[in-house]
Formats: C-alpha cells, structure tokens, sequence
C-alpha cells in the first residue's frame, strides 16, 4: 500500500479541523508540536489502495516565519516536503485566503485547493468558477463543505491523483520584470550558493532572498549582488522590496478573484455585522457576555457532577468486586489496601475529571466554533492588557475558579504562545472548589462570626498574587515580546454536533491516556509515602518522618509542625484530600469510605441505578443553574478533627496555612495538564516554582501582619 | 494626516501607508490591509478597548494603539 502525506494549510477559522474531522471520523489524534504549545492534529485515512496521512498544520495567514504558527508551518513544509499540500479556502473570504495560496505555490509543492464552505457561499449567492481558478492557480480546485459533507470524495480522488502526476507546474503569476528578477536571483545563487538549490524550492529561494527574510548564512558575495537588485527595484518602483512583493501576490489575488467570483449578493458579512451589533453593543455587550460565561460555567461543573457521582459510585462497585475477589484468594491486608486505595484510588482521581472536561471541550467546541471567543477577547481586551494579556485570557481563569484543570485546558484558545504561557501560570492561583472545602472547614473552626470575609479574601489574595506575578514575568522574563493584538473575528457560525462530540471526545482520550499514567503512578507513589511501613503509627511512617525533616520551612509561617506538613504533603496530590488526611493524622482515624463485598449481579444494578440517578441529578441541576430548584448541600463537620485543630493552630496560624494552602502548588492534575498543554517540563517546573515561593512569601507576610496585631 | 484610530464608527478610511510600527506592518500587510484598500470602522468597544473593522469580506479587531500607526484617507 502506497502511503500518501498529505498536509492541510489554511488561514485560521476555515475548518480545516472539520474537514478533517469530515474526511476520517473520529481516527484522530491529538498531541502538540514537539518544544511548542501549538495543537497537532493527525488523521490516517485509507482510500482505495492508498493509506493517506493527514497532517493539521497550525492555521497561518502567511509563511512569514514570525509566529510560531508560522514557523512550524514553514518549517513542516520545507523539511518533511509532504507529498501533496491541501491547501483549505474559504470560500466566502477569498481576498483574504488566497493570499496564503499564492505563498504556498511558491513552494513547488504538489497541492491541492479545497473550497471549503462551499455551502454557505451558495447560499450567499456567491458564485465561483472553481475551473476557472484551477487554471489559472495551476492546481486542482474542489468545492468542499465540511458541514455537509460535499466533495469530500473528490478531494481524495484528486490527492491521489496530484500524487501519482508527481509534477509540480509553477505558473510565474508575477509581473514579467519582477520575474526577471527572480530569474537573475536563481543565476547569482548558481553561481556563489548553489547548494541551496538543493535545499529550497527555487521560487521561495528567490523570494525570501530578494525580501530579506531568509533566515540560513549565505555567502557575502550573494547578499552583495542581491543588494544592487534590491535597490533596482526600490528606485524603479520607489518601494521596499517586502512591500512590491505583497502588493504583485495580492494584485495576483485581486486578478483571479475578479475572474472567477461573481457575487450576487451585496455584503456577505452581513449577519455577523447585525448580531455584533448586539454581542459587541458598547453597554450589552459585556453583560450579555458576563452573563454567557457564568452560564458555561455552571454548565461546566453542575452538568458534570452528576456523573462525577456516578463514576465515583461505579468504582466503588468495583472495588467491591475486586476487594471479593481478594478475600476469595486469602489476599493479606497489606495488599488489599494497596489495590483499594493507591490502585483503585488513582483510577478514580482520573475518572472524576472526565465528565468535567468533556463537558467544558463541549462549551468550548461551541463557543469557538460558533465565532464568540473571538468576541469575548474583543469585549475583555481593555481589562488584560494593562497586565499584558488579551481577553482571551479571561475565560480560562474564570474556570480555574470551579477546577483548574479544565482551567489549563481551556487555554487552547490562546494562540499567542506568551500569553498563553502567562495565563496557565496564572490559573493556580484561582482558587478551586477544592480548595473551598478546606476553606469552609477552617472558617467554622476560627473565623465563625466573620466567616463569608474570610473567604472572600482569600479569593482575592489569590487574584492579586496572580497579577502581581503576570506583572513580574512581563517586566523581567518575556521583556523582549512586542505585544500587540490583531485578531480576526470570523463569521457567527453554527457548529456541527458531530464536529463538538468528535472534539470533546478526542480530547478527552488524550488526557485519560496521558495523564492518567502520571496520576496513576504518583496516586501508587503517595500509597506507599503514607503506608509504609505498613501498619506503624501514624508518626512513624515515610510521609511522617519526611514531614518531620520539612516542618522547619514552615516555622516562620506558623504551622511548622509535621502534622501540618504532611497536610499540605497530600494536598499536592489534591486538595479535597487535606481534610481526610488531617482526621487521619491529628485524630488517627481514618475516614474513609466503606467498600462492602457485593456479588456480581448487585455491582451492576447499582452502576444502573446510580447511572438513572445521574441523569435525574443532571435535570435538577439543570433546573438549578436556572434559578427553579435548591441544590441541598450537606456540610458534614468532624468534631473531633475541630478539636484537634482548635488546639493546634492559633486563628493566625490557621489563617497562614489557608493562605499557604491557596497559593501553593495545584493538584497533579493540574501539575500535569499545565504539562500536556504546554507541552514543556520546564514550565511545569516553572510552575510549581512559583507557586511555592509565592505561597510562602505571601504567607510569611500575612503570618507577621496578623501576629503584629496580636491575632 | 488622519489614522485609522480617528475614523468614526460607520465610516470608510483609504489605507494610504502604514507609519511607526515595524513591527506589525507586515501582519497587517497578510491580513490584506495594505495601501489602497479601503477600511471600514464599525464598532468599537467598551472603556477604550479594541476597535472592529471591515477590511475586504471579513472583519478584524485592532486595539487603538495599531489602528494609530494606519493613515488613511477619510472617504465619508
């Protein structure tokens, strides 16, 4: 079987996804571009006796070699020269697409042309004669919808074809003196670089000479006769050389457009321009926004609840079986607690997460699909700038207040690599739900009478050392970034439900197989740091001793005890499991969740039932996010653990260790998504750095405050 | 001369040049503002914030500061 490499090209919001998506289904897989965060889509398709490897390449306005959207592109297009390009238009926005069509032929690259959103441009009454434009753009041009479907088998039929042709025609679209040019161009390279003939398409080699813009070492003489060309041009045309050549791609652009488009239709933006009067309005617009985001985030969490409860229900029914299992073969302790908790244990930590991120992937789906991420940047762009953000920024920290891993993920729709990389710092310092359970235990222990402050100003501590640390990286580490926003705001759009489903399923699959390793690993990891020795006090195991040696760290915060060490120890594998491991700790009992035998058929009614369950859970919820029904909430306060606490903290010290505890390093889920997002180590380590410091800086300085006013 | 950052909402601005930021000069140049084409503010947004334009068939949100680097030509 012949294997085809085939490279999708296009401007950002073409659907080159969605035609992805339309041509293999759900064969998808995601990863990022090694060393950057920049999403990477690949897809296997088998078509007659070809097997056809689908590349998503970041979507580019240009091959400029600026962005690092960009640089992967034109970096994946001259070093792996992929068999055939498909280049992706949209068909209603031609002027603007085309030009990218024009710079990708000048990589004598076989490519094919898909115009995709053929349907919308039908029913806009814009008429292409796409035969036409095959002529004169010298490669095959073919009508595509990825909504419905359309041309899809034709594309295939002509990659195959492009790729058995093998030949590449270049059609010299410039004026015949700028070609001339270029010609001269080839000759000097013959002459003092001819080594880069073999490296480069001839045509881009000319070009990016001539601009200026190639980026490898050529020899003096070149750059000198280059030069004397450069200046030709410049008082020939009394313009820079860059500027000429975009003016000739785009009066290229301008001469097939007007050949082969006829618009029956006045305005094609119309409708976006109406709605944008109302989502963009200078007063409703932010409400209507603030208002659409809270509903995303209740959706977010309240939908995926049901199920969270319903996962947690079916794991306990599983470990119901296998703990049966275990008794049946006469297992000893030591290991059925190791697979109950460490194993079981860490499969649930991951568990727990996927109905949240499949639900947010969803919101997400939808919200870019359906062109608002774009408007909600617009709307919050003032607010983030001072801090050297965009209002892209905004939705992902706002979900780092219900849970900062789907927090970290959201960030996908930040293209802009700094801001991308400023925000997921950011985003552990929104303090989660997770965090507020401690919170709320606290409070009723130390700060009753003036509990709803307290907490509020944790919230806000949290904020403003996330500014204050946006504002230090600005200054000291991204320094040399120009910063500025330019931002297309495409068309309103109605997302295909397959294309949400596909997406938020593809996903959600990348982090179950990622992360769920690495949580798995450490969830095993932090059994044996609590275990063993197995069976010894509760002072006397590895966590206990370790915390013992690290307590001294925490002296000058307050809470340098090893009890509160070992607290904050767990609270790195997730923070709702603090409270459970100081009634483990300070009261030495264990509070933990029975898991009864259960025979086979009992397990499964009770996946069932709990499944009904859910879904019921899921309406009620619905009903409340709207206002018609109260979530009962039950606040369960262990009396004996308050004791101890009350006892082992002052409410200064209490109120140190919150603050600690707020701004200290996020769960490993977190640790880990912060990871597979930005795709670096570093910056995980980065993270977790600052975190850390910060929590102890911030800490120390509200410790002495608080004891200098007697607290 | 005008720039793009003092054109009204509902008015058209013919790009003459592109002045003081380097920078961005050639993104704007890929996004098809370049000399000659004309520029139609439509929207601006909340506090000073970005403003939306129309520049051929679609439509681009610019902060002030980059639509102060576009001279134009006011047309109406």
């Amino acid at each position: 079987m012949k294997e085809i490499t085939v490279a999708l090209v296009g401007n950002p919001n073409v659907g080159k996804s969605a035609l992805l998506n339309a041509i293999s289904g759900s064969d998808i897989k995601v990863g990022n571009w090694p060393g950057v965060t920049v999403e990477k889509l690949e897809a296997t398709f088998i078509y007659n006796d070809y097997k056809i490897r689908f590349i998503d390449l970041p979507g580019v306005y240009s091959l400029r070699n600026q962005t690092a959207e960009e640089k992967i592109t034109i970096e994946f297009l001259l070093k792996e020269r992929p068999d055939v390009i498909l280049n992706v238009v949209d068909a209603t926005n031609l002027r603007r697409n085309l030009y990218l069509t024009f710079q990708l032929l000048e990589l004598e690259i076989p490519m094919v042309v898909a115009l995709n959103i053929w349907d919308e441009a039908v029913e806009k009454g814009i008429i292409i004669d796409y035969e036409k434009m095959s002529k004169l753009l010298c490669c095959p041009v073919i009508p595509t919808s990825a909504k419905n479907k359309t041309g899809i088998d034709q594309l295939l039929e002509k990659i195959v074809e492009t790729y058995e042709n093998k030949k590449f025609v270049q059609c010299e679209h410039f004026e015949s003196q700028i070609e001339e040019y270029l010609k001269k161009v080839i000759n000097l390279v013959k002459e003092y670089n001819p080594v880069l003939l073999d490296i480069y398409p001839k045509r881009y080699l000319a070009i990016s000479l001539l601009e200026g813009s190639f980026k490898d070492s050529i020899s003096p003489d070149l750059e000198e006769n280059i030069e004397k060309i450069r200046n030709e041009i410049k008082s020939l045309y009394k313009k820079d050389v860059k500027t000429f050549i975009v003016e000739e791609r785009y009066g290229n652009v301008l001469s097939v457009y007007h050949q082969t488009v006829k618009k029956q239709q006045e305005d094609v933006v119309d409708s976006s321009i109406t709605l944008d009067k109302i989502f963009l309005h200078k007063y409703v617009g932010l409400p209507i926004f603030l208002l659409l985001v809270w509903i995303v985030f209740e959706i977010t969490f309240k939908v995926s609840s049901p199920y969270v409860e319903w996962l947690d229900k079916v794991l306990s029914v599983v470990s119901g079986w296998t703990l049966s299992v275990l008794n049946s073969v006469n297992a000893n302790d030591v290991l059925k607690s190791f697979v109950s908790e460490g194993v079981l244990g860490g499969v649930g930590f991951v568990l727990t997460f996927i109905p949240v991120l499949f639900t947010l992937y969803v919101m997400i789906a939808i919200l870019e699909g359906s062109g608002y991420i774009a408007r909600a940047a617009f709307l919050m762009d003032r607010f983030f700038s001072s801090i050297g953000l965009s209002g892209k920024s905004f939705i992902p920290l706002l979900l780092g207040f219900g849970c900062n891993v789907p927090a970290v993920y959201a960030t996908k729709t930040i293209e802009n690599t700094r801001e991308k990389i400023l925000t997921t710092l950011m985003i552990p310092f929104m303090s989660c739900g997770a965090r507020l359970t401690v919170f709320a235990f606290f409070v009723s222990v130390f700060f009753k009478n003036h509990g709803g402050l307290v907490i509020f100003s944790l919230y806000l501590i949290g904020i403003l050392t996330a500014i204050i640390v946006a504002l230090l990286l600005n200054k000291f580490h991204f320094k040399t970034q120009s910063e500025f926003f330019i931002m297309e705001l495409p068309p309103y759009r109605l997302p295909t439900l397959r294309y949400i489903l596909n997406n938020a399923w593809v996903r959600v699959k990348s982090f179950i197989v990622e992360a769920g390793k690495f949580i798995f690993a450490m969830s095993v990891l932090v059994w044996f740091l609590t275990n063993i020795p197995y069976g010894a006090k509760k002072d006397k195991t590895i966590l206990a001793k370790v915390s013992q040696k690290v307590a001294v760290i925490f002296e000058p915060l307050g809470f340098g005890t090893w009890e509160a060490t070992a607290s904050l120890f767990s609270g790195f594998v997730a923070k709702e499991v603090v409270l459970s491991t100081m009634g483990n700790i300070y009261v030495g009992e264990k509070i933990e969740e029975e898991t009864k035998e259960l025979s086979f058929q009992e397990g499964v009614k009770e996946i069932v039932v709990g499944f009904v369950d859910a879904n019921i859970n899921l309406v009620k919820n619905f009903m409340a996010v709207f206002g018609f029904v109260k979530v009962e909430s039950e606040e369960e306060f262990n009396k004996s653990l308050a004791d101890s606490i009350r006892s082992a903290f002052t409410p200064a010290s209490a109120y140190s260790f919150l603050v600690f505890l707020l701004l200290y390093t996020p769960c490993l889920a977190t640790v880990f998504a912060i990871k597979q997002e930005l795709n670096s180590y570093k910056w995980m380590f980065i993270s977790i750095a600052i975190n850390f410091s910060s929590a102890w800086i911030v800490s120390f300085i509200v410790y002495k405050i608080l004891t200098f006013y007697n607290f | 001369m005008k720039t793009l950052k003092d054109v009204k909402p509902g008015h058209i601005g013919k790009v003459v040049d592109i002045k003081g930021c380097d920078d961005i000069k050639h993104k704007l140049y890929d996004l098809g503002i370049i000399p000659g084409v004309r520029v139609e503010v439509i929207q601006d947004a909340p506090f000073g914030g970005p403003i939306k334009v129309k520049v051929h068939d679609y439509c681009l949100a610019l902060r002030r500061k980059e639509a102060s680097c576009i001279l134009v030509e006011e047309e109406r």
